[in-house]
């Protein structure tokens, strides 16, 4: 096909149906709602896509559970408050080891917060935001055709990793409008992993602690951990397969920024002056890269949509500062990042010009 | 074949305590089960938080052990995506009416082809006995001291407010009853609700003053009644099936026509 316009949403969409989605469930949130109608506009002509437009979106995130064991590559798109009450359903998805994919076009929050505008604070909540320990993996694209590359990596990880994986977007990224060509988008398809419902076995889904029988083992500490460290070491193993990150601009500067999502792309115009290193898979965090990258540079500086969630991270993973530049309230714009830098000192002189021409 | 073939026969014991009804709702749905050919390759269960939703660990089907509240939307999914298994949820009355309410409400509404078999023993039997939203108004519980407050929700009025829906009234006492009523839900082309009076001795039969489980299944002998034939509306304390019109056109798993029409010509 040839090149088109198209939405970071609708990219979503496609990159779903292009990794074998059959069945998505959500319900209206902005800014993500684009994903959930145009779900429903390619359902109504491809019947293999089924389609719910669910009652809340405890209901979507556990339907596309249900959906995935019955044997459908299923996902659902929120946002917001939304993302936060699909928390318990993601933590049992990685209990039940559900291949299914949650999108989380980030906005302004807490609460209601900023409905429409843009934010980056879902990072944490990403990693942390079901009670006890699991293993998240979640990628980030910047652009509307990684949108579409990424919804399909998306997919083949949870098929591989046997869990539940988060891509993120933005209300930024979301609606923005690129020209893109698909068809130069190549990333093959991992068919189905998980045996369906009714195949002849007598299986137990349980979000309780049991045994491999069945059989409750909600006291057991040692069959718990050796449950927990089997999944954590196989998708720690898949996700390393999936260790997508950029490392650019001018590799030479003394500075390196990181930057992720719509923030890379709002970020352009630093690329004479600073490095780049663009995480694009958020979890596991990318600790090894940052490792071997970040010591060739005297200074760090975090450019995010939330006030340090991810700088916070960088920190832990070197044992060294950060300087963070939040961009807050929505304000992702390259001012709000010139703002940033000024106020810790770090604005090239020819971006502070450019300010006042 | 026998009833005892859908069941784990080798976890007994089961978890739940001496007397309890949720044992009397197994058998019987067995039963139905062996008799209408259900089995692991066309049948699936799907249980939610709470004694009852052990049910499912101790049946021969691939099962689902929902979160709390969250059967409807994970048993209507598994509907959608294979329209040709029988889905069969097994749960609690505070699971799913109370925490899973909202889910309940636009299941009726949507009308999937699922089975669910409501285990109502008017409690939260695991948590210890709370007061839940089947609990009569007056009776005292540990989180009731005073005696509950509120009136019980009207299951029967909210699965109505779908005329192509199922409810049936039964207890454990009444097994041939129960079993009709099972068998009839799981033929039913639509949602159906079976809502199942049972005993939880321990976390409350005891405390409101029943000295055994026998005397609260003789409690339900007496008290409860069967509906004259054609009853449209059961009265409190009548036992019987009350069906809709089905719904005219069959489940399609199919994109924005999800659900099965219901109230649609």
């Amino acid at each position: 096909m040839a090149k088109r316009l198209l939405q970071g949403n609708e990219a979503v969409l496609l990159g779903a149906v292009k990794a074998g989605a059959t069945y998505f469930a959500g319900y209206p949130i902005s800014p993500s709602s684009e994903v959930l109608m145009a779900a429903s506009v390619y359902a109504a002509s491809h019947p293999e896509l089924r389609f719910l437009q669910a009652e809340d979106e405890i209901a979507s995130a556990n339907a596309i559970i249900g959906a995935s064991l019955a044997g459908a590559k299923s996902f659902t798109a929120t946002s917001g408050p939304g993302y936060s009450l699909m928390q318990e359903a993601i933590g049992y998805a990685h209990k039940l080891g559900v291949p299914t994919v949650f999108v989380d076009v980030q906005r302004v929050g807490p609460a209601t917060g900023m409905p429409t505008m843009p934010g980056q604070g879902d990072i944490l909540q990403t990693r942390y935001g079901s009670s006890g320990d699991y293993t998240s993996i979640v990628f980030y694209p910047s652009t509307v055709a990684e949108c579409y590359e990424y919804t399909i990596h998306a997919f083949n990880c949870a098929e591989e990793s046997r869990s539940p994986v988060i891509l993120l977007s933005d209300a930024f990224l979301g609606h923005l409008n690129e020209v893109v060509d698909l068809d130069a988008i190549d990333v093959p398809v991992v068919p189905r992993t998980l045996e369906p419902l009714a195949s002849g076995h007598t299986r137990l889904f349980s979000g309780v602690a049991t045994y491999p029988d069945g059989e409750p083992a909600t006291a057991d500490g040692d069959e718990f951990i050796r449950q927990y460290e089997e999944a954590k070491a196989l998708r720690l193993e898949v996700a390393d397969r999936y260790a997508f990150y950029e490392y650019g601009w001018n590799k030479d500067a003394d500075t390196l920024v990181i930057a992720f999502g719509i923030t890379r792309r709002i970020a352009q115009p630093l690329a004479p002056h600073f490095a780049l290193f663009r995480p694009i898979r958020i979890w596991p965090v990318l600790q090894d890269q940052l490792r071997e990258i970040a010591p060739r540079y005297k200074r760090l500086v975090v450019i995010e949509g939330s006030d340090g969630q991810y700088a916070s991270v960088v920190e832990r993973v070197l044992y060294r500062d950060v300087h963070r530049v939040p961009l807050l309230g929505g304000r992702m714009s390259l001012e709000a990042v010139r703002e940033g830098l000024e106020r810790i000192g770090l604005l090239p002189r020819e971006l502070a010009q450019a300010t006042v021409s | 074949m026998s009833y005892k073939d859908k069941i784990k026969t080798d976890l007994f014991p089961t978890i739940w305590c001496p007397g309890c009804g949720i044992g009397l709702i197994m058998t019987q749905l067995a039963t139905v089960m062996d008799d209408l050919g259900l089995d692991k390759s066309n049948t699936v269960m799907v249980t939610g938080i709470g004694c009852t939703g052990r049910m499912g660990a101790y049946m021969q089907f691939d099962s689902v052990y929902t979160l709390h509240g969250r059967t409807l939307p994970v048993a209507e999914a598994i509907a959608t995506v294979r329209p040709e298994l029988n889905v069969i949820v097994v749960s609690g009355d505070g699971d799913l009416t109370s925490i899973g309410g909202n889910h309940l409400l636009h299941a009726i509404r949507r009308n999937p082809r699922i089975k669910v078999l409501c285990n109502n023993n008017e409690i939260y039997g695991l948590t210890g006995g709370q007061t839940g939203p089947t609990t009569p108004v007056g009776t005292k519980t540990v989180s009731s001291p005073a005696g509950a407050t509120f009136s019980p929700v009207n299951l029967q009025g909210l699965v109505n407010t779908n005329p192509n829906a199922f409810y049936a009234k039964t207890t454990v006492y009444h097994q041939g009853q129960m079993r009709r009523a099972i068998k009839e839900a799981i033929e039913w082309p639509g949602f159906a609700f079976v809502d199942i009076t049972s005993q939880c001795i321990e976390n409350n039969g005891r405390r409101i003053g029943f000295p055994s489980a026998n005397e609260m299944l003789n409690y339900y002998k007496k008290e409860y009644r069967q509906a004259p034939p054609g009853s449209t509306q059961l009265a409190n304390h009548q036992l019987g099936i009350v069906k809709g019109k089905p719904a005219e056109t069959e489940p399609v798993p199919v994109g924005a026509a999800s659900g099965n029409g219901s109230g649609e010509a």
